[in-house]
């Protein structure tokens, strides 16, 4: 956290640079950033082999393409084979094992050589001695051979062509564990490597081999991983150790290394795990309520949300202008009406009454169910916008630009103003849409910090709303005009000060909520208890008997991190709350 | 049912353009035979070959291995049947066993199927349906096996039980807890009850 803090509270050069990477995520592809590292005797960097930094001044991650990839995997072969002295087959299986850290390899190695050669069967010399007859039998099909058509392993036990190629191609077959493959014989451990099944098997076989290995080496290492995001062929090593873990792949999906969702700055890991998990288990019931259409408040004619923002205009002859989200009249959401943004806001007080006890439980339930509805819809609602924006964007980059260059006899570089309004649109939208998440999980009575975090969120979102109606409707009108406008100047300093103006509330809005939204707890401290962790706070209900589990109950843990039940004395796993067999709570 | 004897010797060396026309003679041989494909038929070959091979093995051995009797079905090579002895000083002592062998078409790339016919109580061994769980019948399986080395696992097995992969909860829960006595009583009645000649 501290490099966070830093971060916002200093206001020098260094952090506004870092404000400027983070919000240029989705460019990555633009910055073919030069490399700064110092072991790299890539020789010419060619286009073909280019090690990509990021844009960021940080330099977390490094991404990887598929080239590059391979020649590390190759180089650290290189490498081990050399120090150690053996073929390039073995020093893979080697690597492999010790799941591609060449350090990891070479400890091993010299601390006793003999036992990992045992271990790992790279045997030195035959275990069985072959006689010396012309020929020998297959240890599969068990029929005899010409000693050239007999094939062996380090161990020396004799299979013919056909059968070793039946046998790697079932492994192969059978996934990624080929990888280990040994000699078929059950009493044998030795090593079957990359040398031997490049021999015995078919190309397409070969090639399937090469795929496990290069997966390996992403799969098996901790500092790499590939990026998450469907078709996409990067992977990612991540070099940073902070607590920053936003990565931004060349394919422009942003994720987090530590839990490789979504990226969800500035929201927590755990709060965005706790989060999809209840998505997942209420997005049943939550369908029919989002199902994409919605009935004009006025006219009750349904209604298909197709573009990005909030603000709809029914078809004449009602055009009633209403928000998507609350179904209210339009007019009451602008500043005119002197009141800000407010949709973000869950009147939980507006079902307050007097009931009897049956009513208010139901009532109960279903503000639960409300609550949680109002967030997710707000949440998914910014999803769907984002993919469209995203779309957008890249309708804009592909089509739009030069439409729009030749209609006003602008050159496309004087455009770029459109495109970064767009860029921060996505990446606003995605902040947005986790502050959603946050503000369920945010208790409900810690009532400053609510109503600061709503006063930001709502600040934030109606800028956003305005960048968006901006970007998204008024061009529209540019587009299909004739010939350059005098309102496309207007247009460009409105666009460009939207998109500096909505910048800025959503920095206000990621700094306030990273620092756990602190500045409450210093001005307003007479709202008395601001503990974190407060009992009663609905959010937590679901996970309910988690919370117990930081109490004292040091006894009855053995050494072993397992506690026994007081109730039957059956041992639990330390990670459990209740007794797995008799249901009793842990005490 | 005269077709019956015959010698595996002609069924391993028929062509597979003799499976495809001759198919009465063929499906009074194999049923399955019929719906293989090129592919699969030199796949069965291979297996033929090599279950022919152990056939005449399991010939040459019969006097060698007392414990173990394998023998292959009339008129279907991929089916086998075994009768195994009860290891001694186990609870299976003095009973015969009958296992049943479905051998697939990729053997000896894949393992065979093996079940126990004879009803057994033993922790790896269901209950129900007999069936076997040994991890060299599963994930650890080796095409240099063959079928007798299987039938010395199962014997090994059944001296040998691991409680802490039941397929039989009940027989594993017995050893588990330490109660070797109620494990050999049990075992050793369903031993007398099925696994031994009634005595008359």
């Amino acid at each position: 956290m501290d490099s966070e803090d830093d971060m916002h509270d200093a206001n020098d050069v260094e952090s506004m640079d870092d404000d400027e990477g983070f919000y240029s995520d989705e460019m990555g592809m633009d910055y073919y950033g030069s490399d700064d590292d110092v072991d790299v005797d890539f020789g010419e960097d060619n286009e073909g082999i280019k090690r990509i930094e990021a844009s960021r001044a940080e330099n977390n991650f490094i991404i990887l393409k598929e080239s590059d990839i391979k020649q590390r995997q190759e180089e650290d072969i290189t490498s081990v084979s050399t120090v150690l002295s053996i073929s390039r087959a073995a020093s893979s299986i080697l690597l492999r094992y010790y799941n591609w850290s060449v350090s990891e390899v070479h400890e091993a190695w010299f601390a006793d050589e003999d036992k990992v050669r045992k271990t790992f069967g790279l045997l030195k010399k035959p275990v069985i001695q072959l006689t010396s007859s012309r020929e020998l039998t297959c240890g599969i099909c068990f029929e005899a051979f010409h000693r050239s058509s007999i094939r062996s392993a380090a161990c020396g036990h004799p299979f013919c062509c056909a059968c070793w190629e039946g046998y790697i191609r079932t492994s192969i077959g059978d996934g990624p564990g080929c990888l280990i493959l040994r000699c078929p014989d059950p009493s044998c451990g030795a090593a079957v490597g990359q040398d031997m099944i490049t021999m015995l098997v078919s190309d397409e076989d070969n090639r399937k081999y090469s795929r496990y290995l290069l997966r390996s080496y992403i799969e098996n290492n901790k500092k790499t991983k590939w990026c998450p995001a469907p078709g996409c062929e990067y992977a990612v090593n991540f070099v940073g150790d902070d607590e920053n873990y936003d990565v931004s792949c060349l394919c422009s999906y942003g994720f987090c290394w530590n839990c490789t969702e979504e990226a969800h700055r500035p929201v927590d890991c755990s709060t965005v795990s706790k989060w999809i998990m209840k998505n997942s288990a209420e997005s049943e019931n939550m369908n029919w309520i989002l199902a994409n259409s919605k009935p004009c408040p006025k006219c009750k004619r349904p209604i298909e949300k197709n573009q990005g923002c909030m603000h709809m205009t029914c078809t004449p002859p009602c055009k009633f202008e209403f928000c998507w989200l609350c179904l209210g009249a339009w007019s009451d959401h602008g500043e005119r009406t002197g009141g800000f943004y407010a949709c973000n806001r869950y009147e939980a007080a507006k079902q307050e009454g007097v009931y009897d006890e049956t009513e208010r439980r139901r009532e109960m339930a279903k503000n639960s169910l409300e609550r949680y509805t109002h967030y997710y819809e707000r949440w998914a609602s910014n999803q769907l916008s984002r993919q469209k924006a995203l779309a957008d964007l890249h309708q804009m980059r592909t089509v739009h630009m030069e439409k729009l260059s030749d209609i006003q006899r602008e050159p496309e570089s004087q455009l770029k103003f459109i495109t970064d309004a767009w860029q921060q649109i996505v990446e606003c939208r995605r902040v947005l849409k986790w502050t959603y998440a946050y503000g369920y999980y945010l208790p409900e009575h810690e009532h400053a910090k609510r109503q600061f975090f709503e006063y930001l969120q709502g600040e934030a979102e109606s800028g956003l709303e305005r960048l968006h109606q901006c970007a998204e409707k008024e061009l529209q009108q540019f587009l299909s005009a004739d010939g350059p406008s005098k309102e496309f100047i207007d247009f460009h300093t409105k666009l460009a000060g939207l998109t500096g103006v909505t910048k800025n509330y959503f920095e206000n809005l990621v700094s306030a909520l990273e620092n756990g939204l602190s500045d409450v707890d210093s001005q307003a401290t007479c709202s008395g208890s601001s503990s974190k962790n407060g009992g009663s706070s609905k959010a937590k209900g679901g996970k309910g008997k988690g919370t117990s589990r930081a109490g004292g109950s040091s006894k009855n843990v053995d050494s072993t991190g397992m506690w026994t039940c007081e109730y039957c004395t059956y041992a639990n796993s330390k990670h459990s709350t209740t007794c797995h067999m008799c249901h009793h709570q842990r005490r | 049912m005269t077709v019956l004897s015959l010698n595996f010797e002609t069924v391993f060396l028929c062509t597979p353009q003799a499976v495809r026309t001759d198919s009465v003679f063929q499906s009074g041989l194999c049923g399955a035979v019929l719906y293989l494909s090129f592919q699969a038929t030199a796949n069965m070959q291979a297996s033929r070959a090599r279950l022919f091979k152990e056939y005449k093995e399991v010939q040459r051995e019969k006097v060698a291995d007392p414990d173990i009797q394998l023998v292959c079905d009339d008129s279907n090579i991929f089916k086998w049947t075994a009768l195994i002895k009860g290891p001694s000083e186990t609870p299976f002592e003095g009973g015969v066993f009958q296992l049943a062998f479905a051998v697939p078409e990729q053997y000896p790339l894949q393992p065979p199927q093996v079940r126990f016919l004879t009803k057994i109580f033993h922790p790896n061994v269901h209950f129900k349906t007999g069936e076997i769980c040994l991890d060299i019948l599963k994930n650890a399986w080796s095409p240099a096996w063959t079928l007798q080395s299987v039938c010395r696992a199962i014997i090994a097995l059944m001296a040998h039980p691991e409680p802490d992969s039941p397929l039989n909860c009940d027989s594993g829960n017995l050893l588990r807890s330490g109660d070797l006595r109620g494990y050999y009583s049990m075992a050793r009645m369903y031993t007398k009850l099925a696994a031994m000649p009634k005595k008359g």
